[in-house]
């Protein structure tokens, strides 16, 4: 028998969305699949999601990835391809049909492998998104959403590097947490309309460049005590409130930029809008 | 020879054989997918050695690799008995998977044909799960002058580099001659059954091997009448080839790992260059994602249309200034029959290419259109090209016309009798689509209304073209009017004489009557 609570949950959601007559208004279909980690050679992976509810995690025993899916079966097929180191996971639409969903568009849940070293790639819409990369080797990171609540952690340390991790928001409410445990050396956020919050806290193993470019909306940029950071803006009709920041010539730097063992450059560019900087502890 | 039996020398072909030991076990999952929807329960396993099994309650029918097998009704005993095992088997991996799935067995409950049909489920499972029954591995060993001692120094020294060597040893058959630290030599009337594997040292082929061949740290002489059925692998070893036969590949395993080794490397270095330029690509496309270069993209757009304005413009002044009669005739055609000069525009335009290519054939096959000829490659086009302009131009000073009839406020600077502000007007007129797109364009969510406008743009641009290169052709560029053209000296004079032929009439009339002429 499933060996763990949420073993058992899926088991019981497994077993009551079969039976007839539950769920009959809506063709639900809710599959599991996973795949051991063979090697450890590094995988591309491709995460798609249209709507609904998407959970990422890591996971450990020995698996590449592990993947639950409640979606509506006249209007979408699981997608889970593995192929020459690359995999493609999420759904897809069947056909022509489309449906609108209200309030229960299906849901993912997807874990990753800890010990496999990925290049990850996550394109999802209307989806209400949290993410959780901690303890994942990533060797690339790729984030594309359109209208969404997202929100993405790494709340343990990358056990790999990142050369350039890439977010980009449409329209949406958009948080990350622990950015300094990315280990990136180059972290892009293309922003469209919304409000985002990019949290720069974690464990700092490298300098990095972040580089920023936000529409309409308001930008919130908290440092951890003790990184050095300098801001740069390019910006139009956007007022900033540079808290513990002081200007030289043409930028904002930390007080203790100059003796700051990891340093943060921030290139900024705005449009219509506020950016605050906070300091938290 | 001599055979291995103590525990001391079973360790050369563990550490050697490894590959081979692992293929012995449990028949491992890789994969597992549980599917579960109203109409369907289905299980698909996929296994390290590539094979597959499905099993599935669907739509009525139990199937077992897609295949139908029977039939179910929805909720019955069997199909809730199959969803429970699913049910299990989604929370387990791999082992304690193959474990649950292999002992579980029909429930007493069942009875009749879903017992049947169960027990055919059961029977699929334990089919594939079982461990593929196995040969029982024969490797003989064979050692140097030191013996077990000398076999287990060279083991222990090739420890390093067995890693890089595995790639030799990969899907060996189950029986394995393996000599270690000496040279080794097949007769002509010899026969070695199974794989010969020779570590450190020299192997002289002139008999037959009944499957591989891998050497390691020496050199392989295939004699002439030797034989090699299977594939010869080689590592950090020489081939000499002497007539003998290999009937599989050769397979230089160091050197192929070096190749994979700089494969990757270009690969990587491929594929980050690739993404770089993708990345750059869609930052300079990705409009909603920058609004700054959105707003600065916008006005280079107007810019630039108001630059063709002002080039096209300065075009316009040299045909006023050189040719106004020409444009005047063109124009004319254009405004009474633009149907008619859309029409010939059309079919000049289909028949520039082949009259392009003809007229060049033609005149080639004279000796004295030779030159012509060449002349006509570039003139030709230059012609097209300037017919075009010219009718673009006849037809914008129409609008720019119509526009100053038309009483809007903002075309008031246009006036009818200044044939360069009827010029600019119309060019402004037809270039006003692209300005709206482009201003358009600066503002976000706008992209459909934006590209509406372009369209209108293309659409106008082209029609103007074809109407006035109709007219062009109509009109011989200008040269044979289509219509006459108003002449204001004899429209002057025939009103002098009108007016001269009224007052002779009413001096003839008698005092007191007046002439209503």
């Amino acid at each position: 028998m499933p060996r763990t609570v949420a073993g058992r949950l899926a088991a019981a959601v497994l077993v009551l969305a079969g039976l007839p007559g539950v769920g009959a208004a809506q063709s639900w279909r809710t599959v599991t699949m996973s795949r051991q980690a063979t090697d450890a050679d590094e995988v591309r992976v491709q995460v798609t999601y249209g709507a609904g509810t998407l959970k990422v995690h890591s996971t450990e025993g020995g698996l590449l990835y592990r993947m639950n899916l409640r979606y509506d079966e006249e209007a979408f097929e699981p997608l889970a391809e593995f192929r020459g180191r690359r995999l493609r996971l999420g759904v897809e639409g069947v056909g022509r049909s489309r449906r609108f969903c209200k309030d229960d568009c299906g849901e993912m849940d997807l874990r990753l492998g800890q010990g496999v070293p990925m290049d990850l790639d996550l394109e999802f819409g209307a989806v209400r998104a949290d993410l959780d990369l901690g303890g994942l080797h990533l060797t690339g990171l790729e984030l594309s959403t359109g209208a969404s609540e997202s929100t993405v952690d790494i709340s343990k340390p990358n056990a790999g590097s990142v050369e350039n991790a890439s977010f980009q928001v449409g329209a949406a409410d958009f948080t990350a947490r622990h950015l300094g445990n990315l280990n990136a050396r180059r972290i892009e956020m293309d922003a469209g309309i919304g409000d985002v919050d990019l949290w720069f806290n974690g464990s700092w193993r490298r300098d990095a460049d972040v580089d920023v470019k936000m529409g309409l909306g308001s930008l919130d940029l908290h440092f951890p005590e003790g990184l050095g950071v300098r801001l740069s803006k390019d910006s139009f009709l956007v007022s900033l409130d540079p808290e513990g920041l002081v200007k030289r010539g043409d930028a904002y730097y930390s007080l203790d930029w100059d003796r700051a063992e990891r340093r943060v450059t921030v290139d900024l560019e705005a449009a219509f809008g506020s950016v605050a900087v906070h300091w938290v502890r | 020879m001599l055979r291995s039996r103590s525990a001391l020398l079973g360790l050369a072909p563990a550490l050697l054989l490894l590959p081979l030991a692992g293929k012995a076990q449990e028949r491992e999952v890789v994969s597992k997918e549980v599917s579960v929807g109203r109409s369907e329960a289905a299980l698909r396993l996929e296994f390290s050695d590539g094979g597959t099994l499905a099993l599935a309650l669907r739509d009525g029918a139990v199937m077992v690799d897609d295949e139908p097998v029977g039939s179910y009704d929805p909720g019955d005993a069997l199909d809730r008995t199959w969803r429970l095992l699913l049910a299990e088997a989604v929370a387990l991996e791999n082992g304690p998977l193959t474990e649950a799935l292999r002992d579980w067995s029909p429930p007493s409950a069942l009875e009749g044909e879903d017992l049947t049909l169960a027990r055919k489920l059961d029977e699929a499972l334990e089919s594939v799960l079982a461990a593929p029954a196995e040969p029982e591995p024969v490797v003989s060993l064979s050692g140097g002058a030191e013996g077990e001692a000398g076999v287990v120094r060279v083991l222990l020294n090739q420890l390093p580099r067995l890693a890089a060597f595995g790639d030799a040893f990969e899907e060996l058959g189950p029986d394995i001659v393996l000599h270690v630290d000496e040279d080794v030599e097949v007769a002509g009337e010899e026969t070695v059954s199974g794989s010969l594997v020779v570590i450190q040292g020299d192997a002289r082929i002139a008999g037959t091997v009944e499957g591989d061949v891998v050497v390691v740290d020496g050199t392989l002489d295939l004699l002439e009448g030797g034989s090699v059925s299977g594939d010869v692998r080689l590592a950090d070893a020489e081939l000499g080839l002497d007539e003998g036969a290999i009937g599989g590949d050769v397979v230089d395993v160091v050197r192929r790992e070096l190749e994979q080794v700089v494969r990757d490397r270009l690969r990587e270095e491929l594929r980050t260059q690739i993404r770089n330029e993708v990345r750059a690509s869609s930052r300079s496309t990705s409009g909603l994602f920058n609004p700054l270069r959105r707003i600065a993209s916008g006005i280079g757009g107007v810019i630039q249309d108001l630059i063709a304005v002002v080039i096209l413009g300065l075009i316009g002044l040299g045909v006023v200034s050189f040719a106004p009669r020409n444009l005047d005739v063109v124009a004319e055609t254009a405004r009474r029959s633009p149907g008619r000069a859309a029409m010939v525009g059309l079919a000049g335009a289909f028949l520039l290419v082949p009259v392009y290519v003809l007229g060049f054939i033609a005149l080639l096959v004279t000796i004295v259109g030779i030159p012509v000829a060449v002349a006509w490659l570039p003139v030709f086009p230059l012609a097209a090209l300037a017919a075009g302009l010219l009718g673009y131009l006849a037809v914008a000073r129409n609008v720019g016309e119509w526009l100053a009839d038309s009483g809007y406020r903002y075309t008031d600077w246009i006036r009818k009798s200044n044939t360069m502000t009827t010029l600019t007007g119309g060019l402004l007129g037809l270039m006003a689509f692209f300005i709206a797109a482009h201003v358009l364009g600066m503002v976000p969510f706008f992209g459909f209304f934006r590209g509406l406008l372009e369209f209108a743009g293309v659409t106008a641009a082209i029609v103007a073209v074809l109407i006035g290169f109709g007219a062009v052709l109509l009109t011989r560029a200008g040269r044979h009017p289509e219509y006459r053209a108003p002449d204001f000296d004899e429209a002057w004079a025939h009103a002098v004489d009108a007016e001269r032929e009224a007052k002779s009439e009413a001096g003839a009339q008698p005092p007191g009557e007046t002439s209503d002429a």
